[in-house]
């Protein structure tokens, strides 16, 4: 953090005109690494900036915690506030402190639940679910048509918790492709719940061979199910060249079977991107510009083209 | 037994009088579990006449769908381990709940021990340890596997054997920490890629085979050794049990140190079989071990049970699971389902026991 301030304050003497701009941010968890990625993020693309002062802060899982970093951001006279939020349902108060101030807020990676009565001056950055089931699906829809398999292919789906959003949206999101004209030739055989676990998936997809019915394509809600089918599929003797299998997370197994030619397509959700993408909205309502309410950080497609850009 | 008059004490034993061995049911039960699903395979629309069990589309050697049967015990073998260790403590008188998450602790811990060095040719992305734990032989895995067990199963053991904390919270609370551990060991991120040698212990149908040999050996234990005479005795009857020299305690730590390295070493096929370990792993096995338990006739007050039933109740498992996804039952529904039928035999095996009592 030290690190930052100075930057900022050399940024300040050097910059001579150029505006300092100090940014507090209240991350839910230092130690998560899916919001480290994002903080890392900020703090890279703040290097890239003149004269921009990151504070940032650890709400260790507090919400009491954030509440009491965002009312000392504001009394230490910040001139935005970037949050990502302990527990989203605790917004309203955040939300609050921040208007009645008159310092805008940044909302970054979950979706606060006042999302529909934000103040004036406040946003919230993030990636579009929506996207990660559909481009998945989208991309295996494509290859299954250069497989010249448009005349009719077959599929299963592998779908998350039932009680979780993200799975019963990316299960519909992969519907909706398949509604598509160019995507109709593609019929669901079955759609059955792996609650996320490669383990549920390995036994799942066996039980799908033992009926023997014969199909093109795996949709998984995310990569861990997308392994346990492959494992399953290959322990069956079936060549993972005559399947597409598809999942999302990009995580370092999922690039490691892609590598070796197990997996098609997966969905990478730019935590980093929308660390940056935190900033340059904060830094815009700071400076009295207009912001939509919602700022979209766009999923990656991976596929086997480009799946050493993602191993680290 | 052919000498009706044989019997203790003078008293005769009619063997017309004699139930059914238990196990005869949960089969017959599970033979009218299968004979449901092949119903339905017909009677259902959109089934076009698939067979559940016998191979309609010629895949096969045999009449079976073998590859149906596989999948049937496959997918409850690594429980089944479990269940084996679970039907211990509940014979004894007791309950253990924290056998799931003990399953994501070990793998977690075991899995650190057990990584390869180079993964497609590319360093180890999921390296716990420095180089020093790569490539280590499968011995040493299994070993810090089955001693973790053993330990927790002794803090279970000394806490309910020695303390007297009712064995429902005295696991209850480890149920906490193992799965505290389980997060806490890579602050939840999932351990891969393990050498070719661990890999080996739950590839193909090697979860089945470590779980029928298991299930061999403690049938043996239970019925043919000190060990499961005192087992049975202390779940029948603690006090008669200690009162005719039994050193109740002691025995207690050793059933469940026995459980504890049962579903520690289903964590090493857990883990072998998916090539990873996840803090995840192991969510509702115990209670899914309990049940297959429970099922295969283990009475919850101990002192009644056999590994034989267990097994069968783990079949049962197997074949309900493996039915919804053949009769493709709505995944939505498919709880609320599993969940009457396991109901549904328990009550039927209540009955079946109050109409045997009635008789004799």
């Amino acid at each position: 953090m030290k690190k930052f301030m100075t930057v900022g304050a050399l940024a300040m003497l050097m910059g001579g005109t150029a505006m300092a701009e100090t940014i507090g941010v209240s991350v839910a968890r230092f130690d998560d690494n899916g919001l480290t990625i994002m903080r890392n993020g900020m703090t890279e693309h703040v290097e890239t900036l003149d004269g921009v002062e990151l504070i940032m802060e650890d709400a260790q899982d507090d919400v009491a915690r954030q509440l009491d970093q965002i009312n000392n951001f504001i009394a230490s006279g910040v001139d935005a506030i970037i949050v990502n939020a302990v527990d989203t349902n605790a917004t309203e108060a955040m939300s609050q402190a921040a208007a009645s101030a008159g310092v805008p807020m940044v909302y970054v990676n979950r979706q606060p639940i006042n999302m529909d009565t934000l103040p004036e001056g406040q946003a919230f950055v993030a990636s579009n679910e929506i996207e990660s089931g559909t481009l998945k699906a989208f991309e295996i829809c494509k290859n299954l048509r250069a497989a010249g398999k448009s005349g009719g292919a077959t599929a299963y789906m592998l779908m998350g918790q039932l009680s979780n959003q993200a799975a019963v949206q990316r299960s519909k999101d992969v519907e909706d492709v398949l509604g598509m004209d160019m995507c109709n030739f593609i019929t669901l055989i079955d759609s059955q719940t792996a609650n996320w676990s490669r383990d549920q998936a390995q036994d799942l997809m066996t039980n799908w061979l033992a009926s023997g019915e014969p199909f093109d394509a795996v949709f998984a809600n995310n990569d861990e199910m997308a392994i346990g089918a492959i494992q399953a599929m290959k322990s069956a003797g079936i060549s993972m060249d005559e399947v597409q299998v598809g999942g999302v997370d990009a995580t370092p197994d999922a690039l490691v079977a892609m590598q070796a030619g197990d997996m098609d397509v997966t969905v990478f959700q730019d935590l980093a991107g929308q660390g940056a993408g935190s900033i340059d909205t904060a830094i815009k309502l700071a400076n009295g510009d207009d912001v939509d309410k919602t700022v979209f950080i766009p999923f990656k497609l991976v596929t086997p083209d480009n799946v050493s850009e993602f191993i680290q | 037994m052919a000498d009706a008059t044989q019997g203790t004490g003078g008293l005769t034993f009619d063997t017309k009088k004699r139930a059914w061995p238990n196990e005869l049911n949960i089969f017959f039960a599970l033979i009218l579990i299968i004979f449901a699903f092949e119903a339905a395979g017909q009677l259902l629309p959109y089934m076009n006449g698939q067979s559940f069990l016998f191979d309609t589309r010629d895949r096969f050697d045999t009449i079976f769908n073998e590859a149906r049967l596989r999948i049937i015990i496959l997918q409850v073998a690594i429980i089944g381990i479990i269940a084996l260790g679970v039907t211990q403590v509940i014979i004894s008188g007791g309950i253990d709940l924290s056998s799931g998450p003990l399953v994501g602790a070990t793998a977690m811990i075991v899995m650190s021990f057990a990584q390869t060095e180079l993964v497609n040719g590319g360093p180890n992305p999921k390296a716990v340890f420095g180089p020093w734990a790569f490539d280590l032989p499968v011995i040493i895995p299994l070993l810090v596997g089955l001693s973790f067990g053993a330990l927790i199963g002794a803090i279970n053991g000394t806490l309910i054997a020695y303390t007297k904390i009712p064995p429902f919270i005295a696991t209850l609370g480890m149920f906490l920490i193992c799965r505290g551990i389980a997060q806490a060991w890579t602050r939840g991120q999932p351990v891969s890629f393990p050498t070719e040698s661990y890999a080996l212990i739950g590839k193909g149908m090697m979860p089945v085979y470590l779980f029928f040999a298991l299930a061999i050996l403690f049938h043996f234990i239970l019925k043919h050794t000190v060990y499961g005479k005192h087992t049975y005795a202390i779940g029948s009857n603690e006090d008669a049990a200690r009162m005719s020299g039994i050193n109740v305690q002691r025995h207690k730590v050793l059933v469940y140190m026995i459980a504890s390295m049962l579903a520690a070493f289903a964590a090493i096929v857990l883990s072998s079989k998916n090539l990873t370990a996840q803090s995840g792993m192991g969510i509702f096995y115990e209670l899914y071990a309990i049940a297959m338990a429970v099922i295969g006739g283990v009475s919850l007050t101990g002192g009644r049970g056999s590994i034989i039933g267990t097994v069968l109740g783990a079949m049962v498992f197997g074949v309900i699971q493996s039915g919804f996804t053949y009769i493709k039952l709505d995944a939505f529904y498919q709880l609320m389902a599993m969940g009457a039928i396991i109901i549904g035999a328990v009550v039927l095996d209540k009955v079946r026991q109050e109409r045997a009592a009635l008789r004799s």
